[in-house]
């Protein structure tokens, strides 16, 4: 019944809003029916607000149209409950824990068996099964951050506590932190170990705050075996956080629970972040992971590429690693994307596949074809004056070039025939017409002209 | 005499895989409907479909049980808080990126929405009018992230298939768009397929208006009619 009325809803709305406004607004609104009430949960207070007011009249119309009475509607920021959605791939004892924000949440709200209309919550505590240490690629750089990890892994809360991993972006430190709580869930599969990026941490606090429950959120915390928590770099300038986060981590390290914390540098170079919480971070063991020397990028590459069950020629991984040397999300990118092309392409992965998958990267600018521009390369390729281009004049030395930058206007921009005409000194769209059709046929005829026109292209658009 | 006006009611532009003139474009095409990739990044200049497949990408997830949103982020009015949560969706599309890089609180939103997406296993689907490396993002974090998944140019139509494009549309819609007149609306008027398929919304409804058929002696008065250009 709610459904059915919820989407007999939907389809009218899909035919009387734009489509940019159907697939925005309303899409994202999950609807549940319960006592005689249409309740739509939107997954955040700006959609919601944005939908009461400037959709709810059409509503509210179309579903008493519908339904032949009137039917109160009312909207909430909320989500479908855990039970609906699928769980995730990672069965570990951590995913079981609740999350504190939920464990937390005041009675107040009725709660139906199919819905919570609670704040989201993070429900990312979990870890990574993909991010483990035999698919960690080891080499000169990351070396000691990963034997470090290792023996935290192994023992934790014993060998290094707490373990700090610094370094650029796309490094591999979450992967590290990851793989560290996925051997401590192998080795004892009741611990309780939690993953958080800093942001949910400060989030999470921040909405204990609202509900006074800030007395479970810190129950919560400081009950686990292992905390994982990614980039506080994030704490900066948020004190109550770094205040919080600071009475969780000291409670943590008395206790001699682990905890792993990565960030984007050193931490005593993070500004905002107290003097305290910088000193105590360097306590256990601070590791740099640095960014990979070539021999690493190409065996990364090898690595991941033999992963996907991909025959990469180590040629191309030698070029794709010599090319991009940042970091390895970059790498990791640059090869999935030739991957991705050579799969739905159904071409083989050769040096000149990888250039053309890889051109933007490679070349970085893309350079915008203008008119002016074509008028300036153009004129000078021929030796000649752009205002030769926009004049009266008639000899062939300069007709023959203007027609060839018109075709070339014609062919690498979307102006108008009539706009492209004005732009070569008021001319007619007839002129341009012809000069296209003038083109084409010296090209076939003329292997000079055809030449050059190629020329032109490469230089316009390389 | 008083102009009909045209009914409410009339065939809308929907936006799906199978109205979309692959043409060049199938390897993005192919991927859109089928990778199983965390995060695919399109870009390309403006009029090369990249509003249609995303629509298309949320048509096809929907049709498939899934739950999935769109943002085009180009739209005035709109603020970084309207990421919040979306990571409950199965599938989110942000259109056009590159307009809310350089906003800090865009960035950090845009990062954090990265972040939560990907640990709960869904899929990101973006679009921009240039590539992740030529972005002008100042968050490395976000930067990198950005071109992590696999990225695809979308080419622009040749004149011929832009034709066909612009007949497809207008079949759509119920309307025959013979050559002649093709022909001569792309001689004539700004060739990107935003502004030409806006024109032929405005060309039918100026002709279910006027109860007249779409021939170019039409076109050439409902153009004269027209500020020039």
């Amino acid at each position: 019944m709610s459904d059915s009325l919820w989407d007999q809803c939907l389809q009218r709305l899909q035919g009387e809003l734009t489509a940019q406004q159907f697939n925005t607004w309303i899409r994202p609104l999950h609807a549940v029916y319960d006592s005689h009430t249409l309740r739509l949960l939107a997954p955040n207070a700006f959609v919601k607000e944005r939908v009461e007011s400037n959709f709810m009249t059409q509503i509210a119309a179309i579903a008493c149209d519908l339904a032949g009475l009137s039917v109160p509607i009312v909207t909430e920021v909320g989500t479908q409950a855990l039970s609906d959605t699928p769980a995730t791939p990672a069965a570990s004892p951590a995913t079981e824990n609740p999350s504190p924000a939920a464990s937390d949440e005041p009675a107040t709200t009725p709660r139906s068996a199919t819905v919570t209309a609670q704040p989201v919550s993070s429900r990312n505590t979990s870890l990574n099964p993909n991010f483990t240490f035999d698919n960690f690629v080891e080499g000169k750089s990351n070396q000691l951050g990963k034997a470090a990890s290792f023996q935290v892994g192994e023992n934790p809360g014993k060998a290094y506590n707490p373990l700090l991993i610094y370094g650029g972006v796309g490094l591999g430190k979450t992967h590290l932190m990851h793989a560290v709580g996925n051997m401590i869930v192998q080795q004892k599969p009741n611990a309780k170990v939690i993953y958080l990026h800093s942001e949910r941490f400060v989030a999470e606090m921040v909405k204990a705050l609202q509900h006074n429950t800030i007395n479970n959120f810190k129950r919560f915390y400081r009950s686990v075996d292992a905390l994982l928590i990614d980039d506080i770099q994030f704490f900066a300038g948020k004190e109550r956080s770094q205040e919080e986060f600071f009475h969780t981590f000291n409670s943590l390290l008395e206790g001699g629970q682990q905890v792993v914390m990565t960030c984007d540098r050193y931490p005593k170079e993070v500004d905002g972040l107290e003097e305290r919480l910088k000193s105590r971070f360097g306590w256990g063991l601070p590791v740099a992971i640095e960014a990979p020397e070539l021999e690493t990028r190409v065996a990364i590459l090898m690595s991941k590429a033999q992963l996907s069950g991909i025959e990469m020629p180590s040629e191309v991984a030698f070029f794709i690693a010599k090319r991009i040397r940042s970091n390895v999300r970059e790498l990791e990118g640059a090869l999935r994307r030739v991957i991705a092309n050579a799969h739905f392409t159904g071409r083989p992965i050769t040096m000149d596949f990888a250039k053309e998958a890889l051109r933007d990267l490679l070349a970085i600018q893309d350079k915008l074809v203008t008119i002016d521009n074509i008028q300036k390369t153009v004129a000078e390729y021929f030796k000649i004056r752009v205002s030769d281009l926009h004049s009266k004049r008639r000899n062939r030395s300069i007709t023959r070039p203007r027609q060839i930058a018109m075709a070339l206007c014609k062919e690498l921009t979307s102006h108008s025939l009539p706009e492209i005409g004005d732009a070569f000194g008021g001319r007619d769209h007839t002129t341009v017409l012809h000069a296209c059709r003038k083109v084409e046929e010296l090209k076939e005829g003329d292997q000079r002209i055809n030449e050059d026109v190629s020329n032109l292209l490469r230089t316009l658009s390389t | 005499m008083s102009r009909q006006l045209p009914l409410g009611i009339r065939l809308r532009d929907a936006a799906t895989f199978e109205n979309f003139l692959a043409a060049g474009n199938e390897p993005v095409l192919a991927a859109l409907q089928h990778s199983s990739e965390v995060s695919l990044y399109l870009w390309g200049a403006a009029g090369t479909g990249k509003t249609h497949l995303l629509q298309a990408v949320c048509h096809q997830a929907t049709a498939q049980g899934r739950r999935a949103a769109y943002l085009p982020l180009a739209e005035p009015g709109l603020h970084p808080a309207m990421l919040e949560g979306m990571e409950q969706f199965d599938l989110l599309c942000l259109d056009d990126v590159d307009a809310v890089v350089g906003d800090p609180d865009w960035e950090a939103a845009l990062f954090h929405a990265y972040n939560r997406l990907t640990a709960a296993g869904h899929q990101l689907r973006l679009t921009a009018s240039v590539s992740p490396a030529a972005l002008a993002v100042e968050l490395p974090d976000l930067h990198s992230r950005l071109g992590w998944g696999p990225v695809f140019q979308l080419q622009s139509l040749n004149d011929t298939a832009k034709r066909q494009a612009l007949q497809q549309r207008a079949g759509a819609r119920g309307v025959t768009l013979d050559d002649e007149v093709a022909e001569y609306l792309m001689k004539r008027c700004p060739r990107d397929m935003v502004s030409l398929f806006q024109l032929l919304e405005a060309l039918d409804e100026a002709s279910l208006a006027a109860q007249r058929r779409l021939t170019i002696p039409f076109v050439r008065e409902y153009l004269g009619r027209q500020p020039g250009p």
